[in-house]
């Protein structure tokens, strides 16, 4: 087992981290720009190494910096946590000629996901339900139009170095395919530096169902069951849910043993996230996470089973602590990602926090590293905690859920809490009948 | 670079020294525990603590008390092998000070351009600007770090071979 983790990450994940390490007896180091010199998990951590100013270019991706950092303190394992870093397959490489072990898969597995034209010939090939499209990139807007002639429009035109919702674009008919084509190209290159685009079937209205597994690199695999998020704004995860109200124990079963049978036979090591798009009884792989999701703790709720720490223990070379009939799945679990934001206009609101008072009791559970006498930085993203509740059926998850946002006070700042409160009273969202495009019209109409 | 004990301190974190209790592994440090002593009342702080490999120290300056300075014990802390040097102590006066020169990266501290060779630079000289001040290393590269103005070097904060974070006071130039 390690002796001492870099945490390379900030915010809420950073003190989750900063939690399973602790309970590992692991001495954790926390890295932080300037801006972040007052977060709890630079409070709570055993050592402290200031790593750039708050631009996280020059402090959070700073590769040398984190190096430095690893050097000075010892540390013999890091953890990327989620973004910043942790899907990088060349820091991963980095760090792996320093003789200090990432915490995750391999560069090349992360390299292979990374790809999302190579993940979705992996998924096939390995049995994985994709997505009707393009067998790889497009090599001219005549191969575009003959691939969506075949499949059927509207169409989705990705880009390969893209990912987490981002260089998509609709064609709904040949007539837009051509500009369609081009603008997403030119948006590619200019965000991603690569305009290798590829195509799919456009799915309608279909809900994002994700399957969290876990495998040691050893051939043992074990699935978590399904996570729903459909609930997006502007492709970001709003509110997540598990199990998935769509589905039922069979389907659930199949598409776990479908994606961690795949998961053993790849060899890769570590938790990851299969991504789908479901309708219509029809799983469509889209993607592959390969590292800790922000909606992990919904799946930590109904299993009972500490990811981060099995994460860890793995990385470290141990083998899965669980078979998959060891895996039990109880009750329904439902997790707010709560932003400093204005809770309809989503303005970003950074500032300091006056009053801060977290909602508690059986099953509520408040990832959060803020407290009262915080500031909220401005120069990263705005989520600021995750309110997760946990009941033995989703009636029971949801009548919590409306008490503990009752009981949530953050002052000082804008929260989307009240954005909560207002869901949980939508008939849709109480029958659990909603896709991933739910969201976006209820902002409209409200 | 700073550790944390629970009442958090650390070389350079600017703003609260806070009182600290130790114990150290076997019989009391009097030499360091006097240094303390002297460096509050030089500072006028009240209260010092300091967290090295195997030893915590808390000393506090207690005013009802006519200006004595108890020194406390707690139970040992137990430490991890010690993997750093220990490092000086910067005052909350030098850190906030406007001539303090800051750490523009992470790493290890040189004072001298090779072992055994003299130092770039001693308290009371004249620098010009883009002077070598000292190296700070990592992963093996050696970077050397300028004067970011001319002036006279008043003090120097840290000591060779101490690792240092971003930001961190190195030197002050006047």
């Amino acid at each position: 087992m390690f002796d001492k983790v870099l945490i390379a990450n900030r915010g809420e994940i950073a003190l989750r981290i900063q939690r399973a390490c602790k309970e590992l007896g692991i001495a954790t180091v926390a890295v932080h720009s300037t801006a972040d010199a007052d977060a709890m998990h630079v409070k709570l951590a055993d050592e402290t190494v200031c790593i750039g100013p708050p631009s996280a270019t020059e402090s959070y991706l700073n590769i040398p910096s984190l190096l430095a950092a690893c050097e000075i303190s010892g540390a013999d394992a890091l953890h990327p946590g989620y973004g910043f870093l942790s899907e990088n397959a060349r820091f991963a490489d980095i760090l792996d000629e320093h003789g200090i072990t990432f915490i995750g898969p391999s560069a090349d597995h992360i390299r292979l996901m990374g790809d999302k034209i190579a993940a979705k010939e992996t998924a096939k090939k390995l049995g994985i339900p994709v997505v009707p499209g393009s067998a790889g990139g497009i090599s001219s807007e005549k191969h575009a139009k003959k691939v969506a002639a075949q499949i059927g429009y509207p169409v989705l035109i990705k880009a390969a170095a893209g990912g987490g919702g981002r260089g998509m674009k609709v064609a709904q008919c040949e007539e837009d395919l051509g500009l369609a084509l081009s603008t997403a190209k030119t948006e590619s290159k200019a965000a991603f530096g690569d305009d290798t685009m590829y195509l799919e079937k456009y799915l309608g209205r279909p809900r994002h169902i994700e399957v969290q597994v876990i495998s040691d690199g050893r051939g043992n695999a074990v699935h978590l069951g399904e996570r729903d998020c459909s609930l997006q704004r502007r492709h970001q995860k709003v509110w997540e849910e598990a199990p998935s109200p769509a589905l039922n124990n069979e389907q659930r079963e199949d598409i776990g043993q479908t994606v961690s049978s795949a998961i053993a036979e790849l060899g890769y090591s570590g938790v990851g996230t299969v991504e789908f798009l479901y309708e219509n009884g029809e799983f469509y792989f889209i993607e592959m996470n390969t590292r800790l999701q922000v909606e992990h703790p919904v799946t930590e709720m109904i299993t009972g089973l500490d990811i981060v720490i099995e994460q860890i223990r793995i990385a470290s070379g141990a083998p899965l602590s669980i078979t998959q009939d060891e895996v039990r799945m109880s009750g329904h679990a439902i997790e707010c990602r709560i932003n400093a934001e204005n809770a309809s206009t989503f303005i970003p609101s950074p500032g300091k926090i006056s009053y801060f008072h977290p909602p508690g009791g059986l099953g509520v559970r408040v990832d959060s590293g803020v407290y009262a006498g915080y500031t909220i930085p401005a120069y990263y993203d705005s989520l600021i905690g995750k309110l997760i509740v946990h009941g033995k059926n989703r009636n029971e998850c949801m009548m919590r859920l409306k008490r503990a946002l009752g009981e949530f006070v953050i002052d000082g700042i804008e929260t989307t809490i009240p954005l909560f409160s207002a869901l949980i009273n939508e008939q849709d969202i109480v029958n659990g009948l909603y896709d991933i495009h739910w969201l976006e019209n209820y902002l409209e109409k409200h | 670079m700073a550790k944390n004990s629970p009442s958090k301190s650390g070389p350079s974190k600017s703003g609260s020294a806070k009182s600290a209790s130790a114990k150290s592994g076997e019989g009391l440090d009097h030499e360091l525990i006097r240094e303390l002593a002297e460096l509050l009342t030089e500072t006028g702080l009240s209260e010092i603590e300091i967290e090295k490999a195997d030893m915590r120290i808390r000393v506090a300056r207690n005013f009802t008390a006519g200006g004595q300075i108890p020194v406390t014990n707690l139970p040992p802390v137990a430490a991890p092998a010690p993997s750093s040097v220990a490092a000086k102590i910067a005052s909350t006066e030098e850190v906030a000070h406007p001539g303090a020169v800051p750490s523009p990266m992470v790493g290890t501290v040189y004072l001298s351009p090779e072992p055994g060779a003299d130092p770039f630079i001693k308290v009371g000289q004249q620098v010009s600007e883009g002077e070598t001040l000292m190296i700070v290393e990592a992963m093996k590269t050696m970077n050397h770090i300028p004067a970011p103005r001319s002036g006279k070097i008043t003090s120097i904060l840290i000591e060779n071979q101490q690792p240092v974070e971003f930001g961190e006071p190195l030197l002050i130039i006047e």
